[in-house]
């Protein structure tokens, strides 16, 4: 029992950062309808910046996950701009190419940046939390904590704020939205940059939990769009839900029964759901 | 039948790819212009699900790889003749495309794409680990050439597989024109424009939906043979998710719904990143520039501009 709920702790940690990639994924998926593929990538951009902010620059964990998020912002800016505003009235297929082409340039700069080594961002909580048996290392407790403070920002401004008003307005109807004075020229800009920030959020988890190298990033957007579909596209409270299915199946999937085709079981579990439910866990019919 | 511009196109492409060898001076691009024929296999393969029925599949590098290894286990295990695990790759791919493409299908759209994704996921995973069957990343190696030493073609020889790739190539690609132009082509088209139509004059469209993936995966199990007796060496490295997104650009970039799309479109996939190799660490930056620009600027893929230019230039000369 002792050990199923270790394996359960382990697996919000990890469900966490699921989470903060699906939610970014979803909000640009329901209001814009793109597959968002270079997401990932991006995230490990703000990974590798911060690690490279504190290791060259010197400057404070802090310091450098808020430079890590104003570059992201900024980012997020210019991908809507730049990639996806010119193919926003093309079929959907284009927006995806274009996603896969921004893949490849976001990865080539991480290259180019901050080469083929793999980083680790140098965290000192290094204390380690016994609870009846359980342990949770000081840094897994901080990355749960954080990703469900960041979750319940997101869901507070999406359900509360004005903007956030807007958004569920143009992810609604779209014209209707336009008629009500919706300016649709602002809110992909908003989006994006949101979801950027959560995705440089959930790349310095990941930097900090685990490690960023090559290639990681594409792994980890693969697993936010297995998220979404568990949890049902453009849901907030289906990517929190689904994250932490997928991030817990994983984790009692390596534990009990093999670390090597975790991530089979994680899709098997996806492909189940999907046919026994179409439209995901929390997806309207 | 009259000769139609296209047809004398498609004459002098085939002419132009028969003579090819013999102005190439450095093997090496013999060795690309394989590879590139073999993946127009693969692509046509991919433009009947995407291009024609309008679903994205991102798993036309695995069923590569599942072809790859059926031929090449089949060879080693049982001892087969080559012609014949070459023609029961397809098959096997056949098999797993049909437990696949079940499930996929029942969802549209992006759910489809990333449920395909996942399959192709699963499949490298397993590739990777089952040791005992695939050897898992150090790979199958000693895979049989056609032929026998002594028959009357020396396969070892790049030149014989080069003309023997090229006439399957051609073989395919005249099939996918086949059925592309036959009543079920013209369901399939019918289904990308409008599924719900389509249902409600009475035609099962899943049936279709699942004949054009069964046979997309059938083209790639094919291309897959092929190139795993070409390289005598397979690892699973080269039937991933990258792999995958390069056969849907290569319909893309080609000319999505078209024939000669896949075609050239293969060629781009396999020589760009070539070409792009004096720019080193850029490459892939670049690579993903031209792949943006491209969509932005070309929507409807090398073929489309080539038409519109030919429109353009026929109307002018009226």
């Amino acid at each position: 029992m002792i050990e199923i709920l270790q394996q359960i702790i382990n697996g919000m940690a990890i469900g966490g950062v699921y989470v903060l990639i699906a939610l970014g994924l979803t909000t640009v998926f329901g209001i814009l309808g793109i597959a968002h593929f270079a997401h990932g990538s991006v995230s490990m951009f703000g990974g590798y910046l911060t690690f490279f902010l504190m290791t060259s620059q010197g400057l404070p964990l802090a310091v450098a996950i808020l430079v890590a998020l104003a570059t992201g912002f900024v980012l997020g800016l210019l991908i809507e701009l730049l990639a996806y505003r010119p193919v926003r009235s093309a079929s959907h297929i284009n927006a995806f190419i274009v996603a896969l082409g921004l893949t490849m340039m976001v990865e080539g700069l991480n290259l180019e940046f901050f080469g083929h080594e793999q980083v680790v961002i140098p965290t000192d909580f290094n204390r380690v939390f016994d609870i009846g048996g359980v342990t949770i290392p000081e840094l897994r407790l901080y990355v749960i904590l954080a990703a469900a403070l960041l979750i319940a920002t997101m869901t507070i401004f999406v359900e509360k704020t004005k903007t956030g008003q807007a958004i569920r307005a143009v992810a609604e109807n779209r014209d209707a939205a336009i008629l009500m004075g919706v300016n649709v020229n602002t809110i992909p800009l908003v989006v994006f940059a949101i979801s950027t920030m959560l995705g440089v959020c959930a790349g310095i988890m990941v930097g900090a939990l685990f490690a960023i190298a090559p290639g990681i990033g594409e792994g980890l957007v693969i697993k936010g769009f297995a998220v979404l579909i568990l949890g049902g596209l453009g849901s907030i409270p289906g990517a929190v839900i689904g994250g932490l299915v997928l991030g817990i199946t994983e984790a009692l999937a390596a534990g009990f029964l093999s670390s090597a085709y975790k991530d089979v079981i994680a899709f098997v579990v996806m492909i189940t759901v999907l046919l026994v439910r179409p439209q995901g866990l929390m997806g309207k019919a | 039948m009259t000769l139609k511009p296209t047809h004398a196109l498609w004459l002098a492409a085939l002419v132009s790819f028969a003579l090819l060898p013999q102005f190439i001076a450095v093997k090496y691009y013999l060795h690309l212009s394989i590879l590139a024929l073999i993946w127009v296999i693969a692509a046509q393969g991919q433009n009947l699900i995407q291009g024609y029925t309008g679903y994205v599949s991102i798993v036309q590098a695995g069923f590569i790889g599942i072809g790859a290894y059926s031929t090449a286990l089949m060879g080693l295990h049982y001892d087969l003749p080559v012609w014949l695990t070459i023609l029961l790759a397809p098959v096997v791919t056949a098999v797993f495309a049909l437990g696949i493409g079940y499930p996929s299908l029942r969802v549209k759209g992006h759910y489809f794409a990333i449920v395909t994704l996942a399959f192709n996921l699963v499949i490298f995973i397993v590739l990777m680990n089952w040791h005992t069957l695939t050897q898992g990343e150090a790979g199958i190696t000693g895979i049989p050439k056609p032929g026998s030493p002594d028959g009357w073609f020396n396969w070892r020889d790049r030149e014989t597989y080069y003309y023997f790739v090229l006439i399957v190539a051609a073989l395919m690609t005249g099939l996918a024109a086949l059925i592309t132009r036959s009543r079920i082509g013209q369901v399939l088209i019918a289904i990308r424009q409008n599924e719900d139509l389509v249902g409600a004059i009475g035609i099962s469209a899943w049936k279709y939906k699942l004949f054009a993936f069964v046979t997309s995966a059938m083209f790639a199990g094919l291309a897959g043979a092929i190139y795993a007796h070409y390289q005598s060496f397979i690892n699973p490295e080269i039937f991933g998710v990258a792999q995958s997104l390069d056969a849907i650009l290569a319909v893309i970039i080609g000319g999505s719904g078209t024939i000669a799309g896949p075609v050239i479109g293969a060629f781009f996939v396999v020589f760009l990143p070539e070409y792009l190799r004096f720019a080193d660490s850029f490459r892939l930056i670049i690579y993903g520039l031209v792949l943006v620009l491209a969509t932005i600027f070309m929507p409807r893929g090398i073929v489309g501009v080539a038409t519109s230019f030919s429109d353009w230039f026929m109307r002018r000369r009226r």
